[in-house]
C-alpha cells in the first residue's frame, strides 16, 4: 500500500464540462469539496484531499480530475507525445 | 486503478462532441468512463473495437466514443453487430442498448443474438424509463413505479432480462450499477474475456423523469439508493450450493425499488443481484465456429481435388 498522504493534490474542474449534478460532492469521503453558489464544486479543504478518485469516478462529464504530483509529468509526457 | 480522466477524454472520446447532451448527473458518463477503462486494462487496441448502438438516450453514445462506431435503427443494434462480428470476426464488438431498446421493441434480436451465442459484450443500460420521449412506462418499470404515462403506478409485470439470458443461450450474465463504479469496470473487463454472448446489465439512473415522480430528484440520492437495492453475489457460493434458477426481488427484478419498498424489512438475498449472475463454461463464439467449419469444407475439398 502506497502511503496516502493528505495536501499534495490539486482538484481541477473544468466548467465547460461541468454540469452541476452534485455527484462528486456527495460522493466526497473527506468532504473536500463544496458547491459554490451556481452549483459548482470547488475545493474547500484541498488538505484533506487523499485521492481516492471517487468524485472522478462519479463524474459522469469528465469534468473533475485530481492531479497528483507524480502524475503531473506523466501527463506531461502524454500531451508531450500527441503533440 | 483509475486512468485519469483528461487521458480518458483525449485517447477514448471525441473532444469536440462534449459536454453531452444527456442531463446533469445521468449516469451515462460513468457508464462511458468504465467503458474506457476497461477497454483500456484489457490493452485493446482502439482500432479494433466497434461500437454498435440503437436509439434512445443511449444510442448517444456511440457518438461520444472514440471507436468504430455505428449508430444503428431502433432496437436493431444486436442485428447490425452480429453482421460486423461476422465480417470482421478479429473485432471486439461491444453493443450499447438501453431497456427500451434492448427488451421492447429490440427484445426479438436480443433473444436471437443470445441464441446464436455471437461473440459481443451487450451492454444493456436499465434505467427503467424511457428516457429521451419524455418517462414513459418501459418495460423494466418496478411494479407501483411512477411515470408520465403510470399515474398512480405501474401495474405490469417488469421484465426479468436475467431468466430471458439464461433460457436464450448467452454465455454470460452480470449486473451492475452506476453506484459502485469500480465493480463496473471490472464486470465490463470480465465480459470482454467472454467467448459468446456476454450481456451486462447496468442500473442507471433517470433521475429527471423517474426519480422526481418517485421522490429521488437528485441525482446523487437516486445512485446512493442503489447500494441498498442491490445485494453483492458471491460466484464461488454460488457455484457450491448448486442453486436452480434464483429470480431476483420477485415484485422487480432488475429495477432500483428503494422509493417503493421499505428496504429494512427486505432480506438480503431478495434484493437485486449484483456481479456475475452466471458464466457458461465452455462456450465458443458463433463466428470461430463459422471460420472454423468453413476451413475444415476447404480442407476437404482441397483433399477430393487432390483424389481426383
Amino acid at each position: 500500500m502506497a502511503q496516502v498522504t493528505p495536501g499534495i493534490y490539486e482538484v481541477q474542474v473544468d466548467k465547460n464540462f461541468c454540469k452541476a449534478c452534485g455527484l462528486c460532492v456527495a460522493w466526497c469521503p473527506q468532504d473536500v469539496l463544496a458547491e459554490d453558489d451556481e452549483r459548482y464544486p470547488f475545493a474547500l479543504h484541498l488538505e484533506k484531499c487523499i485521492n481516492c478518485k471517487l468524485c472522478e469516478r462519479h463524474c459522469p462529464d469528465f469534468a473533475i480530475e485530481i492531479i497528483a504530483p507524480s502524475e503531473v509529468l506523466m501527463i506531461e509526457d502524454i500531451l508531450a507525445e500527441g503533440a | 486503478m483509475k486512468v485519469q480522466t483528461s487521458f480518458i477524454v483525449k485517447e477514448y472520446l471525441r473532444p469536440k462532441m462534449l459536454p453531452s447532451t444527456w442531463c446533469g448527473g445521468c449516469g451515462l458518463g460513468i457508464i462511458m468512463g468504465a467503458i474506457a477503462q476497461a477497454v483500456h486494462f484489457k490493452g485493446l487496441d482502439k482500432d479494433n473495437v466497434a461500437m454498435v448502438s440503437g436509439i434512445g438516450c443511449t444510442g448517444r453514445m456511440s457518438g461520444y466514443m472514440d471507436f468504430n462506431t455505428i449508430h444503428t435503427t431502433h432496437g436493431r443494434a444486436p442485428a447490425f453487430a452480429t453482421g460486423l462480428k461476422m465480417a470482421r470476426p478479429e473485432m471486439t464488438v461491444l453493443t450499447v442498448m438501453g431497456d427500451g431498446d434492448a427488451m421492447s421493441i429490440g427484445g426479438n434480436h436480443l433473444i436471437h443474438a443470445m441464441r446464436r451465442n455471437i461473440g459481443m459484450v451487450a451492454i444493456v443500460v436499465n434505467n427503467s424509463v424511457y428516457g429521451l420521449t419524455g418517462g414513459q412506462t418501459s418495460p423494466t418499470t418496478p411494479i407501483g413505479g411512477h411515470t408520465t404515462t403510470a399515474q398512480s403506478g405501474s401495474f405490469e409485470r417488469p421484465m426479468n432480462l436475467e431468466a430471458l439470458a439464461r433460457t436464450a443461450g448467452a454465455a454470460f450474465y452480470a449486473r451492475a450499477t452506476v453506484n459502485h463504479t469500480a465493480s463496473l469496470t471490472k464486470l465490463i473487463e470480465r465480459a470482454l474475456d467472454v467467448s459468446g454472448f456476454a450481456l451486462v446489465e447496468i442500473i442507471s439512473n433517470c433521475h429527471v423523469l423517474f426519480g422526481k415522480m418517485n421522490q429521488m430528484a437528485e441525482a446523487s440520492t437516486m445512485i446512493a439508493a442503489m447500494d441498498e437495492d442491490t445485494w453483492r453475489t458471491n460466484p464461488t457460493l454460488l457455484r457450491r450450493a448448486h442453486l436452480p434458477i434464483r429470480l431476483t426481488s420477485p415484485e422487480s427484478p432488475s429495477a432500483p425499488v428503494h422509493a417503493l419498498t421499505e428496504m429494512d424489512d427486505v432480506e438480503d438475498e431478495s434484493r437485486t443481484w449484483r456481479g456475475v449472475i452466471f458464466e457458461r463454461k465452455g462456450s465458443v463464439d458463433l463466428s470461430k465456429r463459422y471460420y472454423n467449419m468453413l476451413g475444415r469444407i476447404r480442407e476437404q475439398q482441397r483433399a477430393a481435388e487432390e483424389m481426383v
